[in-house]
């Protein structure tokens, strides 16, 4: 599903430069879920922007589903943002003035949607994530937990082919980050969502199929979670 | 499109619905006085002007004056221009008048002064000169040997009286002397004071036509002007070219034509501040509100980012942003005109007085509302449009994490 070849992403120039991403080359296949992990600095997030379409690469290429989507044009990329991808910050991302339902359903009425159907898109995946009775609440009225849940619904309301989550317990305390993280499970298990999550929590490993530890910008390891 | 402009019609309306209401107070604030700054101050000079061109129209000049052609001093047939002027459709009134040079001594003081001879009951539809008859009564159709005196000229003027010579103790019923220009002397008693707090008006003085006629042993039908009142304002000079039209071959002008003659400089320089007035508001109007919106903006940055980051296109936001700009303007608007408006009202009942003696009304032009109305939306678009352009072409990243 997802092709990465020689994935390079430089900052800076000469002497100065950083090389947040040196040469990385993987494949996932569709209905992974797979935790991204390494130390601080070691390319994890870069490489998660890139594959989200948020950031360029300096050199190799990318494919989801065949199509390079790395060379896109920038309206290209914003639809495919919308329609295809699925992302999940650390920080939650949303918007602090807009329901649980509007900062998910405003997705579907950017695709053409009705408002009435947006909305039944928005509530059934704020059941998924448990929140369908907190529609109507705005960010600053859900915990922490609660946020993220919204952050997810957004992410799979459109039923995205390939869902991105950077670190998304980082703000969370244990109890709510195991809620998220079930979350991840039910839709992978149940939904057949293909995940890519960075993490560097050691027991989050558990949740997932897979793990590929980064270290310097390289790949160090790529292995398999044996089922507990 | 269609779906940018669903987008952002609802990012603008949670934006307007739970964004911080202090926020939106101040803006909206802020944003009625730059109203105010673009429609006050030409509003005043607006009533300053219709100050001065009233008085033209008032007094001296009528709606439209027409005088002698050539190097005549009088309009030889005047009664015969009188009836063609009458006959014309659109015509309220008309009288004519005499206009002579003449010195008014009383108690061994003495002054010069413009007499007028005027028909006194025609006068009543054509000028406020019965109306301003502060002390005594304004001349009737008997009063031969009685003039009207200006307040100035009596000593009585609050206004004007440390600037001009005057006559001291003359008051109604004095009697006083008067030497016209051919030097022919009459003793008039003082009828009446008139005071218009203008001084072309409070300096003159006001006698019977005949008076004149006889003083000057002119045949019957001889005038310095003849003033006409319309029944529609604003059609003077169509009316103008009707009276040329009725056969009338003197010189006629409106009140504009000689209002301009005469206070030219004046209203040039009033029409020189009043432009810059609104060019100046303008581009205070225009910085501030810029500053406004893309302050608001820039606070929303990140917001933009995530909006980017999740696939809503750029279109939505840009349009989000002219929308939230639009509204915050409308509401700008909107107490802004109820600011200007209960300045108008306060204004009228207490207007500024200018000079010491004139009184000045803001004038509200509907034509001024509108342009400032349209010129504040038109910047709103672009204010709001600009800037939210400009962050939608950062990059994802600088625009959520600034890098």
């Amino acid at each position: 599903m997802i092709r990465v070849k020689d994935l390079k992403r430089y900052y800076g120039s000469g002497a100065t430069t950083v090389r947040a991403l040196n040469g990385v080359s993987f494949e996932i296949r569709k209905g992974e879920f797979v935790a991204i992990m390494g130390a601080s600095g070691s390319g994890k997030t870069t490489l998660l922007r890139i594959l989200a379409l948020l950031d360029d690469a300096t050199g190799g290429e990318y494919t989801i589903r065949g199509l390079k989507v790395s060379r896109l044009p920038e309206a290209e990329r914003s639809y495919y943002r919308l329609t295809q991808v699925g992302y999940v910050f650390q920080d939650y991302a949303l918007i602090n003035e807009m329901t649980a339902a509007e900062n998910v359903y405003i997705l579907s009425m950017m695709e053409g949607k009705s408002k009435k159907e947006s909305y039944r898109t928005a509530l059934e995946a704020l059941d998924k994530v448990g929140l369908k009775d907190k529609h109507d609440r705005v960010p600053d009225e859900l915990s922490g937990g609660e946020k993220q849940r919204v952050a997810i619904a957004r992410a799979i309301a459109k039923k995205p082919d390939i869902m991105f989550a950077d670190e998304p317990c980082a703000n969370l305390d244990t109890i709510n980050s195991e809620q998220v993280l079930e979350v991840f499970k039910d839709l992978n298990d149940n939904y057949g969502q293909t995940i890519v999550m960075v993490t560097h929590e050691p027991w989050h490993v558990k949740y997932v199929d897979r793990v590929i530890t980064f270290k310097d910008g390289v790949v160090v390891g790529d292995e398999w979670v044996e089922e507990q | 499109m269609i779906d940018d402009i669903r987008v952002g019609a609802l990012i603008a309306a949670s934006s307007i619905k739970r964004g911080n209401k202090k926020t939106l107070i101040f803006i909206v604030f802020v944003l009625s006085l730059i109203f105010m700054n673009l429609v006050f101050l030409p509003s005043m000079i607006g009533g300053m002007t219709v100050l001065f061109t009233g008085f033209m129209q008032d007094y001296p000049y009528g709606d439209i004056v027409i005088e002698p052609t050539g190097d005549n001093t009088y309009i030889n047939n005047a009664d015969n221009v009188l009836q063609k002027v009458r006959a014309v459709e659109g015509v309220r009134a008309a009288t004519k008048r005499l206009d002579v040079g003449a010195s008014v001594e009383h108690k061994q003081k003495v002054v010069g002064v413009t007499v007028t001879g005027v028909l006194p009951t025609e006068e009543y539809e054509i000028s406020r000169y019965p109306y301003i008859i502060k002390e005594g009564d304004f001349l009737g159709e008997l009063s031969r040997d009685e003039i009207i005196i200006g307040s100035i000229i009596s000593g009585t003027s609050t206004s004007f009286g440390e600037i001009y010579d005057d006559l001291g103790e003359a008051r109604v019923g004095s009697l006083v002397d008067v030497t016209y220009s051919n030097g022919v002397k009459r003793t008039y008693k003082v009828k009446g004071i008139m005071e218009a707090t203008f001084e072309l008006v409070d300096l003159n003085a006001m006698v019977h036509y005949k008076e004149i006629e006889e003083v000057y042993g002119l045949d019957v039908g001889e005038a310095t002007s003849v003033v006409v009142r319309i029944d529609e304002a604003g059609t003077e000079e169509q009316m103008k070219v009707k009276i040329r039209e009725a056969g009338v071959n003197e010189q006629v002008f409106t009140w504009a034509d000689k209002s301009e003659a005469l206070i030219r400089q004046a209203m040039q320089s009033l029409g020189a501040i009043d432009v810059m007035s609104k060019f100046v508001g303008l581009i205070v109007g225009a910085a501030l509100i810029l500053i406004i919106i893309y302050i608001n903006i820039l606070n929303r940055k990140k917001e933009i980012g995530i909006l980017k980051a999740i696939g809503i296109t750029p279109g939505s936001i840009v349009l989000s942003y002219a929308f939230l700009s639009m509204f915050y303007v409308s509401l700008g608007i909107f107490a802004g005109m109820v600011l200007y408006l209960s300045l108008m009202i306060y204004f009228q009942a207490n207007p500024v007085i200018f000079y010491e003696t004139m009184k000045i009304r803001p004038q509200i032009d509907p034509m001024l509302l509108i342009q400032s109305i349209v010129t504040m939306l038109t910047l709103s678009v672009i204010a709001g449009t600009l800037p939210a352009w400009s962050v939608s072409k950062e990059s994802i990243l600088k625009a959520i994490w600034g890098r």
